[in-house]
């Protein structure tokens, strides 16, 4: 549970988490095996189109919600149970200890739920005297240990299992060995006494079917089982977003919940609970059952069209595992109850801004997330709304609308840019990078250098280049260049100039193109995303070009998939699209567009290694072409975790340096492994945070973009 | 002849085998209690689990061995105390309430399968079979080939037909009690049967 008051306290944390060992290779761990497992248990279904079908069906179910629950009442209560519906987790509380005390329980014992925890349940219960056990190995540990859960399905994984022995071993008043199969069997003898005389149990809820009113729990223990039998009351506590119209819809959400949770085709227990069962400690032989269905800002959520889609989440747990900085921080400091990319968005909406304020900020928009998830929601997009609500309500920090108020003006703009150059040109010594910055710029930022502003950007240079380019051709082609290549990196433009212009492609450069917004809309300045979008719309008319190619994967996934969503509500919505539609990537339009093959290039010998830029290969779904291109020219030295992102993620690097180069230091220790010669990236970012760490660590790659190889090898 | 679907037959005992389910092929119910009682035999006596300090259920750790046979009819369970009587087992039907403590075995007949998540299903509404297949050490359920369809879809009729009745506890079970919450080893058999086998009927 993260809960630092202060964005330097929040370091203060995070610090604490990068700074322990065990943490950190059991994330590690983690991270490599999951992403593995999770491609052979989803080899024999089709990934795409199952979590297609959830968020469709979720979506289905989100809009008729209130005629879910109505129906789930009659069948359930129908069938011998009791539903309530709490508005707030206070009243959810409340009921619960009421029926705990109308039914004279005193033990509890819980198997697993999400919800629960979202509602502080244990404390309600603890703060009446009742005696609460958990059941799920994970959650007893943690519960006995005073923690909260690092992981939404494993619960104990930040744990060694000396650790574990440790607590058992004050548990039971004897020491125990850090064996793992005996401390399962510690666990088995202390939970079934726990079990046995326990009067009520509790336990969550993965869906509840509207259409026969069943409640059903997913579990590989079995404790789910016990909970709901062994005592005489069970009550099931879950959100109302857990509500599904028939048997279809739970059986569909089974099969993607345990395979993107722990990469298993199912759990090994599912209890479907179609009314309360037999029981023969009650007088009627009937089990007293109870469902407590948690609405505590759902409903609210519902009305939010931006956000609502975060309602789809069944709790898998695959945003975590997936998440770079997750594998970093782990789950103490990337989430407060609900952890990973979900859990920064439910932290804002079920516990608070106060809560969520800092976590929101630390998502690196590698979209790792967006992809795994099982159903299917923008969860990138969803933080930055959330950012930008922040920004809103609060006022934006000063960095922030600095930035903003910069970007909106492309002239103040690009002359402090060329300004940058001038200031830093002592710095520098005559090399490109920056050397020396004063402290305040360069606070934690000792993991990479910096490159210095180049002296002549690509937009003076342009005039010069046109003068000698073909002017016939079969394509007309806008080069959109974004900030990093034209005052930075101009060669590589000048390097794709050389490509495209040799195959066809007849070339200009609009000089009112701007930067394209990502950064402010990061950061949740939406005035100044729109007023940057409008500007690079008007730069390229789209009569005037076919197509716009970027040689910046962010830019190119920016504004090919949110342009027109930025503008949603301002009247160049179809100037947008027109726009969107227009814009590609460098490598893919090569190969796709362009039609280059092997045949177009010289292969050499130089061995060159790749990472695949986050926005390239998940924003756009390029992944062969950069791949087959570089095979074309050299000899490709495939590197493992090829797109786990290089932690620049443009401003995110500047406000979480320590996190940035901890994924840095991975990311090059991977490629360097590969004993190329060579890295290339399809992103100008890319390049400049993994040359600034090679720069750093002696310089044992050649780093570069790729149009700079393919230029250099081109026929 | 029922109808028997091979593909998925061959699915299901494919699936098994890496979630820890043991599967013997038999011609009949009659011979897959023979193994359950087998089965039973060659395990180690129950170890059995205090249900408080230093307190047990029935049962006294000794070799009498316990089954239970919670949801076959009377003439299965005739068949089956004849066969396990002889051997000095204990077996039940029911008042699995008094054996929190834990029992040998429970032997169980299934309703429904599915073949791609190697999954079991039992109608659970009787408490003696929820408490019989979790408190047992092993769990043998007899499966006629016929019963096992391939994908979860395929038994949607059948769970809707149970459900829409009600009150129902359907049970899917794909494996022995597992856990992989301590350093994500996995590890079997934490509240529930430390094995799972299935005896395969023909027909
Ligand atoms: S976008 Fe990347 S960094 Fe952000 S939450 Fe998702 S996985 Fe984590
Ligand atoms: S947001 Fe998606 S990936 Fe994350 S827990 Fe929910 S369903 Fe799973």
């Amino acid at each position: 549970m993260q809960s630092a008051k202060s964005m330097n306290e929040y370091h203060g944390e995070i610090q604490e988490s990068l700074d322990n060992s065990f943490l950190r290779q059991a994330l590690d761990k983690f991270a490599v095996a999951y992403k593995a497992n999770r491609l052979t248990i989803f080899a024999d279904i089709n990934e795409k189109e199952l979590i297609k079908e959830i968020a469709d069906a979720k979506d289905e179910s989100l809009d008729k919600l209130e005629d879910l629950y109505v129906q789930f009442k009659a069948e359930a209560e129908k069938r011998g149970v009791q539903v309530h519906r709490a508005d707030t987790a206070a009243q959810a509380n409340e009921i619960i200890c009421k029926i705990a005390a109308e039914n004279n329980c005193k033990r509890i014992i819980k198997s697993k739920s999400m919800t629960a925890e979202e509602i502080h349940l244990n404390h309600a219960l603890e703060g009446e005297g009742l005696e609460v056990a958990e059941t799920d190995l994970g959650e007893w540990i943690i519960q006995l240990r005073h923690e909260g859960p690092t992981h939404m399905v494993m619960p104990a994984i930040h744990l060694s299992k000396g650790q574990v022995a440790d607590t058992f071993s004050d548990e039971t008043g004897k020491k125990q060995e850090s064996d793992i199969s005996l401390l399962v069997k510690v666990a088995r003898r202390e939970l079934r006494a726990k079990f046995a005389n326990a009067d009520m149990g509790i336990s969550g809820a993965n869906f509840l079917i509207a259409d026969t009113g069943t409640v059903g729990i997913c579990t590989n223990e079995g404790n789910g089982r016990l909970t709901s039998t062994l005592p005489r009351v069970h009550v099931a506590v879950a959100g109302i977003d857990k509500l599904t119209p028939n048997i279809h819809d739970a059986l569909r959400v089974i099969k993607v919940l345990p395979r993107s949770a722990t990469a298993q085709a199912i759990t090994t227990y599912v209890s479907w609970m179609t009314g309360s069962a037999e029981h023969s400690l009650n007088p009627d032989k009937r089990k007293i059952m109870h469902v407590v269905l948690v609405d505590n800002g759902r409903t609210a959520m519902l009305k939010d069209e931006l956000c609502r889609s975060a309602l789809r989440c069944v709790r898998c747990g695959a945003c975590a595992n997936v998440c770079p900085v997750y594998r970093l921080v782990g789950g103490h400091k990337m989430g407060y109850v609900y952890i990973g990319a979900i859990g920064l968005i439910l932290t804002y909406f079920f516990h608070g801004r106060e809560n969520a304020r800092n976590l929101v900020q630390n998502c690196i928009n590698c979209e790792a997330c967006k992809d795994a998830c099982s159903a299917g929601i923008d969860l990138p997009a969803i933080i930055h709304e959330i950012r930008a609500r922040l920004v809103e309500e609060e006022g934006a920090p000063l960095s922030s609308t600095l930035l903003s108020t910069v970007l909106e003006n492309r002239k103040l703009f690009h002359s402090l840019l060329r300004f940058g150059k001038f200031a830093q040109r002592p710095a520098t010594g005559g090399t490109k990078f920056i050397r020396h910055l004063p402290e305040v710029f360069m606070k934690g930022q000792g993991f990479r250098a910096l490159p210095a502003i180049t002296a002549k950007p690509f937009r003076d240079r342009w005039a010069e280049i046109k003068r000698i380019l073909p002017t016939e051709g079969k394509l007309r082609v806008g080069i959109f260049a974004g900030c990093a290549q034209d005052f930075i990196y101009p060669e590589q433009l000048e390097a794709a100039v050389k490509v495209l212009s040799a195959n066809g492609c007849i070339l200009d450069f609009p000089l009112e193109q701007s930067c394209c917004g990502l950064p402010v809309r990061m950061m949740g300045e939406r005035k100044a995303a729109e007023s940057t979008a409008i500007r690079n719309i008007r730069a390229f008319d789209p009569a005037r070009f076919d197509y716009i190619v970027t040689l910046c994967a962010s830019c190119a996934s920016y504004m090919k998939n949110t342009y027109t969503e930025v503008l949603e509500h301002h009247n160049m919505r179809t100037e947008a699209q027109q726009y969107a539609t227009r814009v590609r990537d460098f490598s893919s339009f090569v190969t796709d567009v362009l039609g280059l093959t092997e045949e177009n290039f010289t292969k050499s010998g130089e061995t060159v290694c790749y990472h695949s830029a986050c926005h390239l290969c998940r924003g756009l779904g390029v992944v062969k072409q950069p791949r087959y291109l570089i095979n074309a020219a050299a000899e490709y030295k495939p590197a493992p975790e090829e797109d786990v992102c290089c932690g620049f993620g443009g401003s995110y690097s500047m406000k979480f340096p320590e996190i940035s180069g901890q994924l840095l230091d991975m990311k090059l220790t991977n490629l360097e492994a590969t004993g190329a010669s060579t890295l290339v990236a399809d992103c100008p970012g890319c390049v400049m945070q993994l040359r600034g760490g090679e720069e750093k660590r002696g310089n044992k790659l050649k780093v570069e973009h790729i149009a700079e190889l393919l230029a250099r090898q081109l026929k | 002849m029922a109808n028997i679907d091979k593909e998925a037959v061959d699915l299901f005992q494919q699936k098994a085998a890496p979630v820890s389910i043991k599967i013997v092929e038999v011609p009949g119910l009659d011979e897959a209690m023979a193994y359950a009682l087998e089965v039973c035999e060659k395990k180690q006596p129950c170890e059995l689990i205090p249900v408080a300090e230093g307190k047990f259920s029935a049962g006294d750790g000794g070799d009498a061995r316990v089954v239970c046979v919670p949801n076959l009819s009377d003439k299965e369970y005739k068949t089956f105390a004849d066969l396990g009587q002889p051997k000095g087992f204990t077996i039940l039907r029911k008042g699995m309430r008094s054996y929190l403590s834990g029992i040998d075995v429970a032997f169980t007949t299934a309703g429904a399968a599915i073949a791609d998540t190697a999954t079991t299903i039992i109608e659970s509404i009787s408490e003696e079979v929820r408490l019989a297949t979790m408190l047992a050490e092993i769990h043998v359920i007899a499966l006629k080939k016929s019963q096992i369809k391939k994908s979860s879809y395929d038994v949607e009729d059948y769970l809707q037909k149970i459900m829409e009745k009600g009150p129902a506890y359907t049970a899917f079970i794909s494996g022995p009690s597992r856990t992989a919450d301590i350093e994500r080893v996995l590890t079997i058999g934490v509240h529930g049967p430390l094995e799972l086998h299935i005896a395969l009927v023909e027909g």
